[in-house]
């Protein structure tokens, strides 16, 4: 026992004695406990055998559909000649549709630009992540917010002609709107659309768009990118 | 099981030997530990956890969407890579080769058909699966970032089926890439500058043909492995797949 | 204790850097630079110098090849050569919108792209579709032995017309 030893204060192993905020959870950051123990499978073997069933049916799928199904060729690439009409791959017709009515740096670099960023900021906002029914409070502001933002986009779209825009907007705007009239309804469908959180009716708006417009542009333009009947 | 019980005895020798045990290092799987170290200590496999919620393992779960995605990847790069052998990314050739493969190469027809489908099924499941996604909360924290790995791996999904797209050079591809290069061009400032870079030149010609080729076959392929081995490592890390309440 | 290395004390002074920070700050801007650099290069690189594309400057035959009031489709060059009372001009082929090749169509006398449906006159001025400007006017010129030569790369006002 010679010199006198000089300690430095830590973190004390007495949590009751000593408390110590180590970490701060908020409502945003805890991680949801469903439960607090979930039956569990060992992945060797019970993922990997499911996973080598799912592969073996889809390549089964998959090679039977190609002893049948054509790729197409068509003729040597003529840039002297374009086809009539010259569309593009089908996951981009339905922005090939757009193309018909928007400006292209509106509709070939703006609009997927915002889809794009869109997407990416989806999970960085609360309103995504807590999920509520969107007519939850059977707010009016709400309303009000909601009839203006389809109010401007209705005129924005109708100003451009591109109604085939308008419509799916139009038809998920009208459902949209169901369960803040009709909140004591007890049909099932009802019920649904009743839960549905603002992003989900979002998304389902732009799905509904993407999937008309991409049909339109591959059943339904001919020539000139004229309107054609496909069962003429 | 109705191995006999000579072919057991054979098995269980061969895994006594040393050339055997030099490779294989855990033993048969038979034990919990066994089984932990066939997904931990190995290489490709060692992406996923060691163990899985139950209910993660079921069809509606996820409908296996991701892993259709997976699958397909796999499909088009070994039926890219045959159809790699008789291609040449030339502006007569690549048409001639086409033909070729179709009607001259044995199982030709075949590959090129798979290798099609494959194409335009993945870019569906990539779409499904992110719609999939989405309706089932998979982007909510702690997987906010592994959402947006996933947009990165769609955005790599639909370049990759563009660049393959001309490589007929046929008359669809080359006016399809037309229109899709000239779109490029209305970005502002940059747009002209990346077009001529994507395309070599100002028309789409020999250089066009080589660089698609080159973007499709090795750079891109490349980006989309990485961003799919980050993609599974986050899920891992994250605490795994997440599943809907009510699919019980 | 002596003889012991003394462990860096804080550097004194308002602005002072101590000196392992100023090392890791001029070995990370090293290798910024390095980078960027290597970026540029590549970009270069990938910008190519020599281009074997068509010639841009072209014959188009002499002035008597096109009667008056026609318009002449030249489909090696992508050029419309139109002839009216008032004189000669060259017209672009590619539509503005997004590049697609257009045909003449004498029964409408409009020019028509058959990818989104624009419509020109002959004139280049846009009539109906998507097309955001019209179909430039190429830099038409009579050489000295009479023919007709067109300079794709230089673009023209509309009002520039050669009189023959």
């Amino acid at each position: 026992m010679s010199e006198k030893i000089t300690y430095e204060v830590g973190l004390g192993s007495d949590a009751v004695r000593q408390p110590q905020r180590i970490v701060f959870i908020t409502r945003k950051m805890s991680a949801k406990v469903k439960e607090k123990t979930e039956p569990q499978l060992m992945s060797f073997p019970h993922v990997i055998e499911r996973e080598a069933i799912a592969f073996q049916l889809l390549a089964i799928v998959m090679v039977v559909l190609s002893l049948f199904w054509d790729a197409p060729l068509e003729q040597l690439a003529n840039p002297l000649l374009t086809p009539n009409p010259a569309k593009a791959p089908w996951y981009f017709l339905g922005l090939q549709e757009l193309l018909h009515y928007f400006p292209p740096v509106l509709a070939g670099v703006l609009i997927p630009t915002l889809v794009i960023l869109a997407l990416v900021v989806i999970p960085y906002f609360d309103v995504n992540i807590e999920g509520e029914p969107l007519w939850a409070h059977r707010s009016r502001k709400r309303l009000q917010i909601y009839v203006g933002v389809f109010a401007v986009l209705f005129v924005f779209l109708a100003l451009y002609d591109a109604w085939t825009v308008l419509i799916p907007t139009a038809v998920v705007g009208a459902l949209g709107l169901v369960p803040y009239f009709n909140p004591t309804s007890d049909s099932r469908f009802q019920k649904f659309l009743a839960s549905r959180s603002l992003p989900w009716w979002v998304m389902t708006w732009f799905i509904a768009v993407a999937l008309t417009l991409t049909a339109v542009g591959t059943f339904f333009r001919g020539p000139g990118w004229s309107w054609v009947w496909p069962w003429s | 099981m109705a191995t006999t019980a000579w072919n057991q005895q054979w098995l269980e020798q061969l895994r006594q030997t040393r050339v055997w045990r030099s490779i294989f290092r855990r033993g048969p799987a038979r034990t919990n530990r066994t089984r932990s170290l066939a997904v931990f200590g190995n290489l490709a496999l060692h992406v996923l956890p060691v163990k899985v919620r139950e209910k993660s393992l079921s069809v509606r779960a996820t409908y296996y969407l991701g892993s259709i995605s997976f699958f397909l990847f796999i499909v088009l790069t070994i039926t890219g890579i045959l159809l790699m052998f008789y291609y040449h990314p030339a502006v007569p050739d690549a048409y001639r080769d086409m033909k070729d493969l179709i009607y001259v190469v044995s199982n030709g027809v075949f590959l090129r058909n798979l290798h099609r489908l494959a194409a335009q099924a993945m870019v569906v499941a990539v779409f499904w699966h992110m719609f999939h996604v989405f309706y089932r909360g998979g982007y909510k924290p702690p997987h906010e970032f592994n959402w947006v790995i996933g947009v990165g791996l769609l955005m790599l999904t639909l370049f990759l089926s563009y660049t393959g797209y001309l490589l007929p050079w046929d008359q669809l591809a080359f006016w399809a890439i037309t229109v899709g290069t000239n779109i490029i061009s209305y970005v502002p400032w940059l747009g002209r500058p990346i077009r001529f870079l994507l395309l070599g030149g100002h028309i789409i010609g020999q250089n066009a043909l080589l660089r698609f080729y080159v973007l499709h076959c090795v750079i891109l392929p490349l980006a989309a492995a990485v961003l799919i081995a980050v993609h599974f490592w986050r899920i891992q890390k994250d605490g795994g797949l997440t599943v809907r309440d009510d699919h019980e | 204790m002596p003889g012991e290395p003394k462990a860096p004390g804080k550097p004194e002074g308002k602005n002072a850097v101590s000196r392992r920070d100023f090392l890791n700050e001029i070995a990370g801007g090293a290798l910024a630079v390095a980078a960027i650099g290597a970026v540029v290069v590549t970009v270069n690189y990938s910008s190519p110098n020599v281009l074997f594309e068509p010639p841009t400057t072209f014959r188009a035959g002499s002035p008597d090849d096109y009667p008056v009031n026609s318009v002449t489709y030249l489909q090696e060059q992508q050029v419309y050569i139109v002839r009216t009372d008032k004189g000669m001009w060259a017209l672009s082929a590619v539509c503005t919108h997004l590049g697609c090749i257009t045909q003449w169509k004498p029964e409408s006398d409009q020019i028509a792209c058959p990818c989104h449906g624009s419509k020109f006159q002959r004139t280049g001025t846009v009539q109906a579709g998507p097309a955001p400007r019209p179909l430039p006017h190429f830099a038409l010129g009579l050489g000295e032995d009479g023919v007709l030569v067109v300079d794709k790369l230089e673009v023209v006002k509309e009002t520039e017309i050669l009189k023959v």
